[in-house]
């Protein structure tokens, strides 16, 4: 169904090139072979002739060299391959069209503007690369409604992308009184075949910013193709020579979007209507995304306020937190089941309500995007408690099912609503998530009956994460992440996050390290191949320690992962809790961070603990972890487990609660936590040994540690 | 019996960088190495080069610069003229603190204007720095590029804004100082950036950020030797040329407090602080280190043999 296309390409191409034949021809006989030819105010030539040729154009005779390699792409044959190759052709003999045209100068009358000159190329450029232009729209052709097409290039104006005009629709737009010039990064370059202007500005951006040099034509093509981020609006009906100007810029790897019925070719070549239709699905196709630099929202918003607390008397309106039904659940979707910016509220906003209300909720937020897994949703959820508590008057406590939201008086009083809520949301997960994220939705109900049916659907998600979770072991994953992110002030630590030993901070797991690589793929989190397993029971990993060699730059030649006596891990400094060996326990003793005792059975606070733990220095018997590494089935393998734990703060125990049972419960030693002593049963090893014989302490019967 | 000492050698080199001078100027190429500073082993086709910063808007200026550079205060042409021909200064840092609003907030087109003339009054090479405003600076980049007449250095691209500076370099052919938090990680990172916008890996200087005596230097110096030996051992992200701007020991009240009568002359105390500072630095491994007082130029030149 593409062949009558792919003919008229090439019958275009042929015409273009036969134009500029007689054009070059006659300007050959008035002004001879050696005359020069050149556009005004370039460093290069004839710039497609410079980006995709190696021939050097100085004169009109070069220019025919130039006609000559064209022609040789046009062949017969009405193929996809060939009809792009036509497209090339055309574009090169265009440019030599277009540069015989501005013989004087600028050959059209105001307000277009023809060739584009380096010096203003530069000027633009520096934002094209900054990204606060966020790409380029072509507009070509004659629009059959005016009015429409003057929306979409306003649309374009207040998105902040580079504009180009070319055809009838200049005259159109100017009469509509869109605004032109460079002050509005709108060009109105000429007539339709001026759009040549467009792509040797293209060119030349890859030349200038894209440290490509001459006749590398497909380098050249890569950078148009995926850098420059532009799409052509092709109006009206498309002739032979349009459409080959468009396949010009389909084989750079532009979007053309035209409003006639043209047979698609995805990515490539989409028909919808001009406006709205055409703006979506232009950015989409060309991955540009508009950063919302300030949320419209009625309230501050920000790091600033994350620590606020709402108090009982402050507060209009809660929701969950025991007093209703309340969840929230992030999924992902395929990219055309999300609209983007979509906040829907639905059953009772805030307004009107009066104050101490509960109500139930319902938050549900759609992602898409093409580098978006499954794995991630989970790390974007738990983002929402802190996007919630940015707010000044929004407090947000746990997670799930469990989640707790307070909205204050104050809030509420300066109009804050649900919707803001969700703008919050949408806003803050595109700016976190940039590369991973396409498109946010957001909706909310506060309607019971949705909340309850919406709260089975949600669990049932959850339990199918929690599954997923658990298949996610050390043993079946074949590469774990590091965090390097404290190197800053413990140069030599290197964290490896696997999936059952999460960051000692405990704020990374590993699908954190996993999509913390995908958001920056040059930061603090890089794949760590496990390489050949050299000792399961210590978790030892001829990849894992060529990692940390290498990061450590030297000082740390082997580590072994769930071992605390031998080549342990080392720690930066922000571990959750310590883990110190206690030799006449024959155990190991946690304390965590908040514990302020002076005294554990080890003789140390935590404060002197970590002093001699930190720093990136392995320190046999003496680790920092993150207190869920207690609960892991790769805790401390090499040393025998949790069996090993022989004292805890209460604290952590209360932390840690139910889990610990059930682990405990789990490698066979139901009573294993009573046995386990805290700061009221003993702060000395003696004591601590007395209890362990008394209650008949498994570790008592392990190994010796020394 | 002759015994043959165990020498190390590094897989690595550092890219040898060119900051480009005006006609009739003399260019300063630094980089190159393939051992650690200051010792016999290895290939130094580069001595350190050492710079001088010329200032632009009003100046509070400590005892010990105020009689030095005092004079200049308010003309950077003739203050650039100076470095550049007696004082010895193999190139120029050309601060435009002016444009800060703290500092007087002197226009972005003032700022490129006195670029401009300082390029055309001599041909030494030029690193022009930001005023250190975000906003200002997002302007004042691309102002400036577009107004050196010749190839500069932009300082400095950070992780914020090195999109734009790069931008703005690669209009116009520039280089830029990277710049990081004494954060290797970050160096790194900020010199991977830059390479995916495909910035030419030979127009780029490593800023460290460079504490002065008694206030952070050890850090630097930290730094600096790791981001040497990780660039020798084959990492190329961090095998470039490091900067070390000294104006931090100009912070230190040992430098610049004549309060003080039991330290000393504050008018030698300033210049020794500065001296010292720029030594630990070459040291360290510094290719390029640029200082306030005059004195220090000779001096530091004269320990940065190769």
């Amino acid at each position: 169904m593409h062949e009558p296309l792919f003919s008229a390409c090439l019958r275009g191409a042929a015409a273009v090139l036969a134009l500029a034949r007689t054009t070059l021809a006659d300007a050959a006989d008035r002004r001879g072979n050696n005359a020069p030819l050149a556009y005004p105010d370039t460093a290069y030539e004839l710039p497609v002739a410079f980006g995709l040729t190696d021939l050097r154009v100085a004169t009109l005779g070069d220019a025919g060299k130039v006609l000559d390699l064209a022609e040789t792409l046009v062949r017969r044959g009405a193929t996809a391959e060939n009809a792009l190759d036509a497209g090339a052709a055309t574009l090169l003999a265009a440019d030599v069209l277009g540069a015989l045209s501005h013989e004087k100068g600028n050959p059209y009358p105001p307000p277009a503007v023809g060739f584009v000159p380096d010096s203003t190329l530069r000027k633009l450029g520096i934002y094209l690369v900054d990204g606060s232009v966020p790409g380029v729209a072509v507009v070509v052709g004659k629009a059959t409604d005016p009015a429409a097409a003057a929306g979409m290039v306003r649309q374009f104006q207040e998105i902040g992308l580079l504009v180009f005009l070319a055809g009838d629709v200049v005259a159109q737009l100017d009469a509509q009184g869109v605004k032109l010039g460079e002050d509005f990064k709108t060009f109105p370059l000429g007539p339709l075949p001026a759009v040549i202007h467009a792509v040797n500005f293209a060119v030349r951006a890859g030349l200038t910013f894209g440290g490509i040099g001459r006749g590398q034509g497909a380098a050249m093509l890569s950078y148009l193709g995926t850098r420059v981020k532009a799409f052509v609006c092709a109006l009206g009906p498309l002739d032979d020579v349009a459409l080959a100007i468009a396949a010009g810029a389909m084989k750079a790897g532009l979007t053309v979007l035209s409003d006639q019925p043209v047979p698609e070719i995805p990515g490539l070549l989409l028909s919808r209507p001009a406006g709205d239709e055409m703006v979506r699905a232009g950015m989409e196709a060309r991955g540009i995304k508009v950063k919302m630099v300030k949320v419209p929202i009625p309230i501050a918003f920000g790091p600033a306020f994350e620590g606020e607390r709402i108090r009982k008397a402050d507060t209009h309106i809660e929701f969950g937190g025991g007093r209703s039904v309340a969840w929230e659940l992030v999924r992902s979707a395929p990219t055309e089941e999300v609209t983007d910016r979509e906040i829907v509220v639905d059953g009772p906003d805030l307004r009107g309500l009066p104050a101490g209300s509960v109500l139930p909720l319902g938050i549900v937020v759609r992602v898409a995007g093409a580098r978006m897994q499954r794995d991630f949703e989970s790390v974007l959820e738990r983002r929402i408690h802190r996007i919630v508590n940015y707010g000044e008057g929004t407090m947000h406590v746990a997670q799930r099912d469990t989640t707790w939201i307070r909205v204050s008086t104050e809030a509420v009083g300066k109009g804050f609503s649900l919707s803001d809520l969700g703008l919050m949301l949408y806003a803050k997960l595109h700016a976190d998530f940039e590369n991973i994220v396409d498109k946010v939705a957001v909706s909310i109900t506060t309607r019971l009956e949705d909340v309850q049916a919406g709260l089975a659907w949600a669990r049932a998600a959850y339990a199918e994460r929690d599954a997923r979770a658990r298949t996610l072991t050390d043993d079946a994953v074949s590469e774990f992440y590091s965090c390097t992110l404290c190197q800053s002030f413990a140069p030599n630590h290197v964290c490896i996050v696997s999936p059952e030993r999460l960051g000692l901070c405990g704020a990374i797991n590993w699908l954190d390290g996993k999509a913390g690589f995908e958001i920056t793929p040059t930061g603090p989190n890089q794949p760590v191949q496990k390489g050949a397993v050299l000792d399961a029971v210590k978790g030892s990993f001829d990849g894992v320690n060529a990692f940390v060699r290498e990061n450590s730059r030297n000082t740390v030649t082997g580590m072994n992962l769930y071992s605390i006596m031998e080549s342990p891990m080392t720690s930066c400094g922000c571990f959750e809790c310590v883990l110190a060996v206690i030799p006449e326990a024959n155990g190991v003793m946690a304390v965590n961070r908040e514990f302020t005792g002076p005294e554990t059975p080890c003789g140390m606070g935590f404060s002197t603990l970590a002093g001699s733990v930190g720093g990136g220095v392995q320190t046999p018997g003496f680790m920092g972890v993150g207190k869920h590494y207690l609960l892991s089935r790769k805790f401390l393998g090499a040393e025998g487990g949790l069996a090993r734990v022989v004292w805890m703060t209460r604290e952590m125990k209360e932390y840690l609660g139910p889990l610990l049972r059930e682990r405990a419960t789990e490698i066979g030693m139901p009573d294993l936590v009573d046995q386990i002593a805290d700061e009221t049963v003993a702060v000395t090893p003696d004591a601590l040994v007395e209890h362990l014989v008394k209650v008949g302490h498994p570790a008592l019967k392990l190994p010796p540690l020394l | 019996m002759s015994v043959a000492l165990p020498i190390p050698g590094f897989p690595g080199r550092i890219l040898a960088v060119t900051l480009p001078a005006g006609p009739g100027g003399t260019p300063v190429t630094v980089g190159g190495q393939n051992a650690l500073p200051l010792l016999p082993e290895g290939e130094h086709p580069n001595a350190p080069a050492v710079g001088m910063e010329v200032p632009t808007g009003p100046l509070e200026l400590p005892p010990a610069l105020a009689e030095a550079i005092g004079p200049f205060a308010g003309d950077p042409v003739a203050m650039a003229r100076k470095c550049a021909g007696d004082w010895g200064a193999r190139f120029l840092f050309l601060s435009l603190s002016g444009c800060h609003p703290d500092a007087g907030g002197q226009s972005v087109s003032f700022g490129a204007a006195v670029v401009r003339e300082v390029l055309s009054a001599t041909p030494a090479p030029v690193i022009v720095g930001g005023c250190g405003d975000e906003e200002v600076d997002a302007r004042l980049f691309p102002a400036v590029a577009e107004a050196a007449g010749r190839p500069v250095f932009l300082s400095y691209a950070e992780e914020k804004n090195h999109r734009l500076v790069a931008g703005a370099a690669l209009a116009y052919g520039h280089g830029v100082v990277s710049w990081s938090p004494i954060d290797i990680n970050m160096a790194k990172q900020m010199n991977l950036l830059l390479a995916d916008l495909g910035f030419p890996p030979d127009r780029v200087l490593i800023d460290p950020l460079t504490g002065g005596l008694g206030y952070g230097m050890e850090y630097t110096f930290s730094i600096v030797e790791r981001i040497r030996l990780a660039g020798l051992s084959g990492d190329a992200a961090l095998a470039r040329p490091v900067l070390c701007h000294l104006g931090d020991a100009w912070k230190a009240r040992e430098a610049t407090d004549p309060s003080e009568g039991t330290w000393g002359d504050v008018g030698a105390r300033g210049p020794r602080w500065e001296e010292t500072t720029g030594l630990a630095c070459l040291a360290a491994g510094a290719d390029l280190v640029v200082c306030r007082h005059p004195s220090s130029v000779a001096r530091l030149s004269g320990a940065a043999w190769r």
